[in-house]
């Protein structure tokens, strides 16, 4: 379970989160909502730990992330799989080298070992062909792909987290993410989903929240955000009707 | 910029720097990350070197040789030139350029890694930032920038070398005996150490700025060019420091 008690945030003199209390449980599938600067990437760095909240506790499965130092926030993270907005690539890596980043500093494999694991990996994403690529020969598709497998190669996390994951996609692209999220998590493993498009939420979501001025301004099931009367929420509804119903 | 943030930043600055430090000895070394730096810091700057410390060489050799030979005193270009370039123009320029290339590749290239959310991908795996990034470059630089170095005050030696005897019509070989009289262990001690400390100085500076890069395009291009600008300043001044220093506990009267 993951809780955010009166958690409040800050970049300089912009608060982009007022006083936040959120429960999300590792099983749920979760899309976080709002528009540009509502805090959403912030919800997500402040999880793992790579940010800390002005006023407020975070609490992951119990254990107080606040006050824990880099070197012990190592167990927390190891809990979570987060795809980057782009994908966060190593752009002087190849798609390989990006996926066996961590098996090479976390275990003993041979060279075999790693490329066949390497192989597996993008094969269950689908870009297996792209193995010798680098990061910049890569479509926006295959980028968030590669990023997903590198997030599954040294196993299976607790919960993903996906910050933007269909932006910048065109619709059939967006649509492959969406469904590999949706496989991803059939195991009963949730996710966290920051996005800004309401139809690609739709599509993978079961809880959907919604962040205005800092503060949680929906939280609920798609029947009840597609029914919401708040005037903010029907704005971001209304672009279904432009990109067509996803569910 | 008000003072709580000046300082706020100066401890940062001071804190990474002291932690890449401290990294260079303690568990875990990253020795492919600091081969490639290296790679990219020595490898990579040599022909710049090779070029702006020759040219520094001639020009100095070239101004001697000028004022030199109105006083009727050519024969010592060797040993001025010498001198000017073992202790003080050839550590100096080499950082100029070095700052220049790696320095300013460096701010650059870690201000890009935080904008594309790679430094926090890295933290999310497992690893300091520091260990990770930050420690390789101080290392490659500690190492690099002196050989460079080295390299550079050879060119230097080489272009004053050519001026003297093909332009100055001097002696090579008083030239050169001239080169090795002035190359004491005081004389080389005192241009041998500097360079480290630009190379630490640098190297930290540069990672600092890069991975304090906040705001896109316009934070990435103020960052580099305050990550160059602050190295060059401080490669200045801790120039005239260490040379202050230096000359006192070598021993020579100023």
């Amino acid at each position: 379970m993951i809780v955010f008690d009166g958690v409040s945030f800050s970049y300089g003199s912009r608060r982009v989160l007022r006083d936040v209390h959120l429960s999300v449980g590792f099983h749920e599938r979760v899309a976080v909502l709002g528009g540009s600067g509502e805090g959403k990437t912030t919800i997500l760095r402040l999880i793992l730990g790579l940010i800390k909240p002005d006023e407020g506790r975070i609490l992951i499965e119990g254990d107080d992330i606040t006050a824990k130092r880099e070197e012990e926030l190592r167990d927390v993270r190891m809990k979570f799989s987060i795809v980057f907005q782009e994908g966060a690539l190593f752009d002087s890596l190849d798609v390989k080298e990006n996926v066996a980043y961590c098996l090479r500093e976390y275990t003993s494999m041979s060279e075999e070992e790693i490329d066949s694991r390497v192989r597996e990996i993008l094969g269950s994403v689908g870009v297996e062909q792209a193995i010798h690529l680098m990061p910049e020969e890569l479509s926006g598709g295959m980028h968030r792909r590669v990023s997903i497998a590198r997030s599954l190669a040294l196993g299976t996390p607790k919960m993903f987290l996906y910050d933007e994951p269909t932006t910048g996609l065109d619709p059939v692209n967006a649509d492959n993410i969406c469904r590999l999220i949706a496989d991803l998590s059939k195991d009963g493993r949730g996710f966290i989903m920051v996005t800004h498009k309401v139809s690609d939420a739709l599509k993978v979501a079961d809880r959907f929240i919604f962040l205005k001025d800092g503060s949680l301004l929906f939280d609920g099931d798609s029947r009840g955000l597609l029914h919401t009367d708040a005037p903010e929420i029907r704005m971001f509804i209304e672009e279904i009707g432009h990109q067509g119903q996803g569910c | 910029m008000d003072i709580k943030a000046l300082l706020s930043d100066l401890q940062n600055f001071y804190t990474l720097a002291y932690r890449g430090l401290l990294g260079i000895v303690r568990r875990p070394f990253y020795f492919k990350d600091a081969m490639i730096q290296m790679d990219y810091a020595g490898a990579g700057s040599l022909v710049i070197v090779f070029i702006v410390d020759l040219f520094v060489g001639m020009a100095l050799s070239l101004q001697l040789s000028a004022e030199l030979s109105s006083l009727g005193m050519k024969m010592y270009i060797g040993m001025i030139v010498g001198i000017s370039v073992v202790r003080e123009l050839g550590p100096v320029v080499t950082a100029l350029v070095f700052t220049g290339r790696v320095g300013a590749g460096m701010a650059s290239e870690l201000g890009s890694m935080v904008l594309g959310h790679q430094v926090d991908t890295i933290r999310v795996f497992g690893f300091d930032p520091v260990k990770k990034l930050v420690v390789p470059r101080i290392v490659s630089s500690l190492i690099m920038l002196p050989a460079l170095t080295v390299i550079g005050v050879a060119v230097s030696l080489l272009g004053g070398y050519y001026i003297a005897v093909f332009v100055s019509h001097q002696s090579g070989t008083f030239y050169w005996s001239s080169i090795r009289n002035i190359l004491t262990m005081e004389n080389v001690l005192a241009g041998a150490i500097k360079p480290f400390i630009f190379g630490y100085l640098i190297s930290s500076i540069c990672c600092y700025m890069g991975l304090s890069t906040k705001g896109g395009a316009v934070g990435l291009r103020q960052s580099t060019t305050m990550a160059v600008v602050m190295s060059i300043v401080m490669i200045i001044i801790s120039d005239f420091l260490l040379t202050r220093v230096l000359l006192y506990v070598l021993g020579f009267s100023v």
